[in-house]
């Protein structure tokens, strides 16, 4: 440990206490504006928390030394974590103290102590708070576990430190799934959308503000605090998974002043990508969080699983992987949504990926580089825009939105996904075909696919749901082609795209029409012709 | 004839459906359309089914099979289009359907058929998948014609089933096309004659799969026992004439497919047990579990349906005995597909006086409509392959072959083959001789009208037919389609 270290860390520690309000500010402004209002300056939280400051402070008599030792034990583990995290510099003097298992207690610290705050002053609220916080904190959790965990196995270090001393996405484009799961945990962690609403204190479904609602004054200060400083270095956290913090050894002066710029540039743009995001998007009711967080806990297993199998294959990881991964991604969300709409989205970004997987095998291989450039464009012109479209607008045509009937709960359905795609992984491998093919990933995908697609098609009792299910299972084939015999004919391939597009006219047609004769797409209701 | 020619002809039949504005003017150019386009086939297809010469080219593969089945096409589609001008003009009048799904269904029957001549003429297995896939997606409002709830649900299980399987079955395709390129000159080649010419070089473990792939998805729409769940609804809620196409012609263009992709699987492997066992396997299947349907059937649509698959069951395990097991299939193609649309015209005339499906409504047939009723219960009699049927004299085949093979299973099958034949009589004797059990009954007596000359034109073709397969020059004819076949 020398000097420089030492003087790093406290650089740091100082930047992101600084930063710290500004991060929380931007947020807000950024909503502001994109909402089109005009918003408070950026710099208000500063004003607030001096103002807080200075009020007097209100405790209830039936408090105990629990209620104000609090905002100290939350504001100080937050501060451990500005110091110890490789936020604004890698290799600081307390990079020993971020084995992800110690930041994990440092955070479960705070959230305690903030827990017994709420329900110290026996307040209907503060209890209802600490209850859910405790909840939510069960399901964030395991999947923190695993994220951190994965990322140690590809990286070979148990510190966080040592972790984003590369740049992960980077060197490991895989890993993205993990960093989407990171993300996802970040914003419960946080308390932003949609899991908590940072705005107000009066809604009843608050979590976080609910349990510091006791506080006043120079306590309150603090706790807001603590939040600022907490949103500040997950931000950076989350920048770093692409550009990973300036480290230690190459540390001059005007290299150290560059890297405390960089590091406000990296919370500005995650705060104003927060504002947006938050713009866009609803709280959700608190009953659907375990939904939303299983949807992370499995975005992080299944980023493990690519992770430990990328590790474990061969360092040679190649952008079509990367892309059939996330098609099939894709498909594992969808399979345990039940609105139209955000099945028509996962649906396109799955077939996006598919357009992606011809795009890098175009790079790969030169005397195919047209067709399938061509098999990438009209992919993209039919099955990302053309078919979604039809089917929105065959959907829309019967008034009807309620959710669509599935015969599992989404977290239950993620769960079969996952089960179903690794008995895939192993069935594919016993298969006389997987010893001939070149790309085995596309292979895998494709077969993923095909399986995730049938089985969408029997466990979504809707109408719609079997459409897109259908659908999927053509992906699968698109991609089975790719691996196979790489290119068809043109005619031929442009006679598949025709085919595909009329099944989704046709089918949704039909649909629309079930939809008005029966009420329902309930596929449960068309099962009258059976004597 | 050339092919384009043909093509031509169906355009004329859809544009002419699309752009007339009088539904008279629009069901008579579509029937005489019909009948050009029936005839151009024909003649497209006579010189290999008169002759043993097998057309291959890089578009077609044509021989005597192919010819046989692309002459029912013919046939067939001729017969149903006279009667839907007949039959569909009379939904009109009663106000069942509308001037546009009058407009649409004379729009969607040539493309049906047109679909149906691709898969069998073409040598590109691709081309061949197109076609089945545009066979469904033709057929599919011609199902769900009616805008009921019944006839949604009847379209909306044909597509999916049917879709599925058929996208499955571009799997096994893709599969056959990838194992080619393992061969000698490491091209890709999804031609018919490609793959039986270098079935040396196609690797047997991977052929297997590719079979399997394509037996269950293109079996799906042959309407093979497990998977026939679509076929019953479908045939029962479209209107008569689209289920005599169905039956009579769409399964066994579908049975084609399966049978094309089973001669190449046969070579490559060396030898047919392998794929006898599937074909053994499912048509066992579709044999007896009509059986059980049959004995309940309280609608007569549905009843002739699950003959069909009974049928398809009969011709599958034909298939499996080669070689006079395959002769027998052949015969019972072709016996079935004229016999089973002529019924099928039948019970649309049926639907169209009782405006029911349902048997225990349906009586005094034999009162009320004297023609209707004696022509359906010989189309019942031939099809429970009572001799003089053209199917006593496959089964007879069938059976001739089979018991030295498996003798348990030939009594099963027997049995079952039994039981349907008790099921059909009795529920066809008691629509015909019961009393009506409807209030609101036409009593009007029936006239001799175009669908009645239909049937009569079937069943004198299908005995004429059985007294011809008996003779040599008849059973040459079969032997000589049998002998490309295994």
């Amino acid at each position: 440990m020398n000097s420089f270290q030492i003087l790093a860390t406290i650089l740091q520690g100082l930047t992101i206490l600084l930063v710290a309000p500004f991060s929380v500010g931007l947020v807000r402004f950024t909503k502001a504006r994109l909402q089109g209002r005009r918003g408070a300056s950026p710099f208000l939280p500063y004003y607030t928390i001096l103002t807080l400051l200075k009020k007097e402070m209100v405790i209830s008599k039936s408090t105990s030394w629990v209620f104000r030792a609090v905002p100290f034990v939350v504001l100080a583990s937050t501060i451990a974590l500005a110091f110890i995290l490789p936020l604004v510099f890698s290799g600081g003097a307390l990079a020993f103290a971020s084995d992800f298992l110690v930041v994990a207690a440092f955070m479960i610290v705070g959230s305690i102590f903030l827990v017994l705050g709420g329900l110290d002053s026996a307040s209907a609220f503060g209890g209802m708070g600490s209850s859910r916080e405790m909840t939510l904190a069960s399901l964030i959790e395991p999947t923190v576990i695993l994220i951190f965990g994965a990322l140690a196995f590809v990286t070979g270090s148990f510190q966080l430190d040592g972790m984003f001393a590369q740049s992960l996405i980077f060197s490991a484009p895989h890993l993205i799934i993990l960093m989407i799961a990171f993300v996802l945990v970040s914003l419960a962690e946080n308390a932003r959308y949609p899991v908590d609403n940072p705005a107000t204190h009066l809604e009843l479904t608050m979590v976080h503000e609910a349990m510091i609602l006791e506080y006043s004054g120079r306590y309150l200060a603090l706790l807001e605090y603590a939040s600022a400083i907490k949103l500040a270095a997950f931000s950076i956290l989350i920048a770093n998974f692409v550009f990973p913090p300036v480290t230690i050894f190459s540390l001059s002066v005007g290299g150290g002043i560059l890297a405390i710029l960089l590091a406000i540039l990296k919370v500005s743009m995650v705060a104003v990508l927060l504002g947006w995001l938050e713009m866009t998007i609803v709280k959700m009711r608190f009953y659907r969080m375990p939904e939303y967080l299983s949807l992370a806990f499995f975005t992080a297993f299944f980023g493990m699983m690519v992770a430990v199998y990328v590790k474990l294959t061969g360092p040679d990881i190649k952008y079509y992987t990367v892309f059939a991964a996330m098609s099939v991604f894709f498909v594992v969300l969808l399979f345990g949504r039940l609105r139209l709409k955000s099945i028509l989205r996962y649906y396109a970004a799955s077939s996006l990926m598919i357009a992606g997987i011809a795009y890098s095998l175009a790079l790969m291989a030169p005397e195919e580089q047209t067709h399938l450039l061509i098999f990438a464009v009209v992919t993209i012109a039919v099955k990302v825009l053309l078919v979604p479209y039809v089917i929105k607008i065959m959907e829309k045509q019967q008034r009807h939105t309620a959710n669509l009937q599935s015969f599992l709960r989404p977290a239950s359905s993620y769960l079969l996904a996952a089960l179903l795609l690794v008995f895939v992984f192993f069935i594919v491998q016993k298969t006389p075909i997987f010893a001939l093919v070149e790309w085995s990933s596309l292979l895998f995908a494709s077969v993923g696919l095909l399986v995730l697609g049938l089985a969408t098609m029997i466990v979504h009792r809707n109408v719609f749901s079997q459409i897109i299910g259908l659908l999927v299972v053509e992906n699968g084939i698109a991609i089975f082609t790719l691996v196979t015999v790489k290119s068809l004919p043109l005619i031929i391939e442009m006679g598949v795209f025709t085919v595909t597009a009329l099944t989704a006219l046709i089918l949704s047609l039909l649909g629309s029409r079930i939809k008005y004769f029966y009420g329902s797409v309930d596929t449960e209701e068309l099962r009258n012709l059976t004597e | 004839m050339n092919i384009l020619f043909i093509f031509g002809l169906f355009s004329l039949a859809v544009i002419l459906a699309v752009v007339q504005k009088n539904e008279k003017i629009i069901r008579l150019s579509a029937g005489a359309v019909s009948i050009a386009s029936a005839l151009t086939i024909w003649l497209f297809v006579s010189p290999q089914f008169f002759g043993t010469e097998v057309l291959i080219t890089e578009w077609f593969y044509l021989d005597r099979f192919g010819a046989l089945i692309a002459s029912l096409i013919a046939l067939l589609s001729l017969s149903a289009t006279i009667v839907s001008v007949r039959y569909i003009g009379h939904e009109f009048k009663d106000g069942e359907v509308k001037i546009n799904d009058l407009k649409l269904y004379f729009t969607l029957l040539p493309l049906f058929v047109m679909a149906m001549f691709l898969v069998v003429v073409t040598n590109n297995t691709l081309i061949m998948w197109l076609a089945l896939e545009a066979t469904t997606l033709s057929s599919t409002f011609l199902v769900g014609l009616y805008r009921k709830r019944s006839s949604l649900e009847a379209a909306w299980k044909y597509i999916i089933i049917c879709s599925t399987g058929i996208t499955l079955g571009l799997i096994g395709i893709l599969l056959l096309g990838y194992t080619s390129q393992a061969g000698a000159d490491q091209s890709v080649s999804f031609l018919i004659s490609d793959l039986l010419k270098n079935t040396s070089a196609l690797s047997p473990e991977l052929v297997k799969w590719a079979f399997v792939f394509i037996f269950v998805g293109f079996g799906a729409k042959v309407g093979f026992a497990p998977i026939h769940t679509w076929l019953p609804d479908a045939h029962s809620k479209a209107p008569s004439p689209i289920s005599a196409l169905f039956s009579g012609i769409l399964l066994n263009v579908a049975l084609y497919a399966i049978i094309r992709f089973q001669m190449i699987a046969n070579q490559a492997i060396g030898g047919s047990e392998w794929t006898g066992k599937f074909f053994l396997f499912f048509g066992i299947l579709s044999v007896v579990l009509p059986a059980f349907m049959l004995l309940v059937q309280r609608n007569y649509k549905r009843m002739l349906a699950y003959s069909s698959i009974e049928h398809m069951g009969l011709i599958a395990l034909g298939l499996a005995l080669p070689p006079i097991g395959v002769m027998a299939a052949v015969i019972h193609m072709i016996g079935h597909s004229i016999i089973k649309s002529g019924l099928f015209f039948g019970a649309g005339e049926i639907l169209l006086r009782y405006k029911t499906t349902d048997t225990t409504k349906v009586g005094g047939l034999l009162k009320y409509a004297p023609y209707t009723s004696s022509l359906f219960l010989i189309g019942i009699i031939f099809i429970v392959a009572m001799p003089p049927s053209i199917l006593f004299v496959s089964e007879f085949t069938l059976f001739s072959a089979m018991i030295k093979a498996h003798l348990y299973l030939s009594i099963a099958v027997f049995i079952a083959l039994g039981v349907i034949a008790f099921g059909m009589l009795r529920t066809t004797i008691g629509m015909i001789l019961e009393k009506a059990n409807t209030t609101d009954l036409n009593e009007t007596r029936e006239h001799w009208n175009i669908t009645h000359s239909v049937m009569l034109v079937h069943i004198i073709a299908v005995i004429l037919l059985g007294v011809w397969f008996t003779s040599s020059s008849g059973t040459g004819f079969v032997v000589d389609i049998i002998k490309n076949l295994s």
